[in-house]
This record gives C-alpha cells, sequence and structure tokens, in this order.
C-alpha cells in the first residue's frame, strides 16, 4: 500500500466486516480552509448506490425552480471530476460498492462526502440485508448525514448548507434519564376505560389512525358525562363549523357507542 | 417586450424563501419522531413496530435499567410508533431540519428504570410500566385502594406468577372473568 496516499489501493473488505476508507489529516485541513471562506459555486454529483430512486427524484425536486438551490450556486453535474460534493443515495449493494468507491477517488479533493437518505445514512429498512453494506459510512468518510425516507427539498438544502458552513446543526443527541416519581397519565382519566378505547377504535377504524386519533381526542374533550343537553348542543355547533358530512357520520357512531355505554 | 414583464409580474415570485424565513409545512408532515418521556412506559410497541429498525430498546438487568433508542438516520418516518403508542407518548413532529455533521447525534435516547419481581427480584417490566397498570385498573372502575392492594401481584413476574398458582389455587384472580360470564 502507498503510504502517501492510503486511498491508492481500495481495501478488499474481509470477512464480511466493511473497512471504511479514511482521509489523510492534509485533506481535512484543505477542506476546513476552503469552507472558512467559500467564495464559489460547490457542485454536486449524485452517486446512487443501489436506492430506489426516491432520493434522486427529491434531489431533482431541490433544484427545480420552486425550492432553486442554484441560486446558492449548487448545480448538479454530470460527472465526479467537476464535483465539490458528492452525495451518496443507497444503502450500498454489494455490487454498487466499487462504482461508489471509483466516483469517490475520481472527484478531487477537497472534497464533501453528505450521505443521503435513511438508506444513505444507517442502511434503512434495508439495514440488514445480506446484499448491502448498511450506510456510506461504511465504506466511506461522511462529513454530513442527511436522514429521511426520501429526505424533502428543504431538508435537502438544509444538508447543502450544513456541508458548506453556512447554517448551523440543529439537532443533537439526547438522554433522557427517568426522574424521582415519575409516572404516565392515563389520557382522560375521568371518562371510563371501556369507553375510551371503544370511542377510540371506532374513530380509528372510520378515518384511519391519524385522523382517527385526532377526531376521537376532539370527541372526548368535548364529551361532558354530566350534562347530555349541553354536550349535544356543544356537538352540533361544532360540526355546523366543521360543515363535514364525513365527520358527521363519525360523530355520529361516536355518539351511538357512548349511548350504549353510559345507558 | 413589456408584456412579458407584465406576465412576470403578475406570475410572482414561486421561488420559496427557505433557508432565510422558515418553510412552512403541510399538515399532518411527518417529520422527527419525539418522545415524551415522562409518558413513556417503555413497553416496547414501538420497537416492534418499527419496520426499519430505528426503534430499538435494551434491556440492562445489571443495572436495573431499560433504555430506549432512536437513530434516526435509519427511520423512514412512517408513524407507525405513533400509531400503536398507548399513552400517546410518541408523535411525529413537523421538525425536517434533521441534517448533522456528526452521526452519534442522530441517536436520541431515554433510559427507564425497571421493576424488580417482587418474588425473586429479577427486574422483568419498567417501574412505570407497573403504575400505568395500576392507574388503568383505577380508570376502569376499581377503587384506588382496592389497586394499590393488587401491586405485590401486578408487580410480580409472569415465571413467579405461574409457580404461585401452582402452589396455590386460590390466588388466580378469576375475577373479571367470572363477571363476564366467560367461565
Amino acid at each position: 500500500m502507498n503510504a502517501a496516499n492510503p486511498n491508492a489501493l481500495i481495501i478488499a473488505p474481509g470477512n464480511h466486516v466493511p473497512v471504511p476508507l479514511s482521509e489523510s489529516e492534509q485533506i481535512a485541513q484543505l477542506k476546513k480552509t476552503l469552507l472558512k471562506d467559500i467564495q464559489r459555486s460547490a457542485y454536486v454529483y449524485r452517486v446512487d448506490c443501489g436506492g430506489c430512486n426516491g432520493c434522486e427524484i427529491e434531489i431533482f425536486a431541490a433544484i427545480t425552480p420552486i425550492f432553486d438551490a442554484e441560486r446558492f450556486g449548487i448545480k448538479v453535474v454530470a460527472s465526479p471530476r467537476h464535483a465539490d460534493i458528492l452525495l451518496f443515495t443507497g444503502a450500498v449493494t454489494r455490487a454498487m460498492r466499487m462504482p461508489a468507491l471509483r466516483a469517490y477517488q475520481a472527484a478531487p479533493d477537497p472534497k464533501i462526502c453528505i450521505s443521503y437518505g435513511a438508506c444513505g445514512c444507517g442502511g434503512g429498512i434495508f439495514h440488514d440485508l445480506y446484499c448491502v453494506w448498511g450506510g456510506t459510512d461504511k465504506i466511506l468518510p461522511v462529513d454530513v448525514y442527511i436522514p429521511g425516507c426520501p429526505p424533502t427539498p428543504p431538508a435537502t438544502i438544509y444538508g447543502f448548507a450544513l456541508a458548506l458552513g453556512l447554517l448551523g446543526q440543529k439537532l443533537k443527541a439526547n438522554h433522557h434519564q427517568e426522574g424521582e416519581s415519575e409516572l404516565a397519565q392515563p389520557r382522560w382519566p375521568d371518562m371510563p376505560l371501556d369507553l375510551r378505547v371503544q370511542l377510540e377504535r371506532e374513530a380509528r377504524r372510520m378515518a384511519g389512525y391519524l385522523y382517527g386519533r385526532q377526531i376521537a381526542d376532539k370527541y372526548m374533550s368535548l364529551l361532558d358525562l354530566k350534562s347530555p343537553q349541553e354536550f349535544n348542543a356543544r356537538i352540533r355547533e361544532y360540526l355546523k363549523q366543521e360543515d363535514d358530512p364525513r365527520l358527521t357520520e363519525i360523530f355520529t357512531r361516536l355518539n351511538d357507542i357512548s349511548a350504549a355505554v353510559l345507558g | 417586450m413589456f408584456k412579458l414583464f407584465k406576465t412576470i409580474l403578475k406570475a410572482g415570485e414561486a421561488t420559496t424563501k427557505y433557508p432565510f424565513a422558515p418553510f412552512p409545512v403541510s399538515p399532518g408532515f411527518r417529520g422527527k419522531p419525539e418522545l415524551d418521556p415522562t409518558q413513556c412506559i417503555s413497553c416496547g410497541a414501538c420497537t416492534i413496530a418499527c419496520p426499519a429498525n430505528a426503534l430499538s430498546m435494551g434491556t440492562d438487568a445489571q443495572a436495573g435499567t431499560r433504555t430506549w433508542e432512536l437513530f434516526l438516520g435509519r427511520c423512514i418516518f412512517c408513524g407507525r410508533c405513533e400509531e400503536v403508542c398507548p399513552t400517546h407518548a410518541l408523535a411525529l413532529t413537523p421538525e425536517f431540519e434533521l441534517a448533522v455533521g456528526r452521526r452519534e447525534d442522530l441517536f436520541q435516547r431515554a433510559t427507564f428504570k425497571l421493576e424488580p419481581c417482587a418474588e425473586c427480584g429479577q427486574p422483568f417490566a419498567s417501574h412505570k410500566e407497573v403504575d400505568y397498570a395500576l392507574a388503568l385498573l383505577v380508570q376502569s372502575g376499581l377503587p384506588a385502594e382496592e389497586a394499590e392492594a393488587q401491586r405485590t401481584h401486578l408487580a410480580t413476574c409472569p415465571a413467579c406468577k405461574r409457580k404461585q398458582n401452582l402452589a396455590d389455587p386460590s390466588k388466580v384472580a378469576l375475577g373479571p372473568y367470572i363477571n363476564k360470564g366467560m367461565l
């Protein structure tokens, strides 16, 4: 192996344990100097390491006029030889490892490597497949991770800005330790458990988990066990305000349930 | 020429102001899953539902703790964890600015204490889960003192419960089944 350039020879993975390439200190220094005062465009080359193409679609959405990454000088180019930023998408399948490494070596130093999407960051849903390496950082040094499946165009632009040192990082590692006398509260403690469960189930059956949960929560917040007349008036007013026949239908069914349970 | 300028003026600017102004996400946008650790009972339902294994739960029996872990790099933002969470502790937020420079920053963790079994002393469930089961009993109509009397029974691990039942059949709690006429 060439000592001056450790990446001259790509180390073959032994025993199915990937050995990521490393970046020499000199190049890391060069990159820091460049990013301190970057006064030119950054060209992006997109390396597909076996993704589903969802990430590619979002990358191209990011350079459309709506999001227009080109106003910051970010341009997608067709060759790694022109690239400043390499964008690795996909979970790095066995077949795409060598092409990805060749693209990495073809790009001139200093280059910024970005792991794009859930597959690039940690293998995504393919992380334990027999035929993938499970993430770009298993084969290459990565500078920025952009999670998402796929990351939306604004998330992509944010990732580019982070890579170029224009914006700060928002997400931090977080470790919560359980405090003394920490208690999980049951929801709607005044309501009979049977009623709550049945209402939530019916609302979810009718409207799906997300909207069902919202509708059940709204219903239970309006529910007044003491005065049914007042409750009925409140519901009628709410439904009139929403003016949605689907919501009215679901609320009618929820009303039937609470009438049956409460008697 | 002026007609063109007029058309341009009328069309306005379609490009978002995003990095300089906050990006308005659509309602129902699925962003970063956020755990409310006080509400979490570490039941592990989310870790079973997670299709990408981004959520995991590790038990350290020696230290008597259980750690919930979310690896955002693997999360596909499907919302199944939110769907199955029984206490509504986990919810997806509209937060999308998740890019990081260090891989470690993609990990979100929460550590909970385990409840030792009242019989054998081996930890078997989290302390909050037992408390939550008691709270549910109270919510379903059991008087608070009676529910508290059942704490030892609830804080016994399944293996010890089985042994107890073999030795003394009168300890089997059949009440709910008898009431519902299931026996």
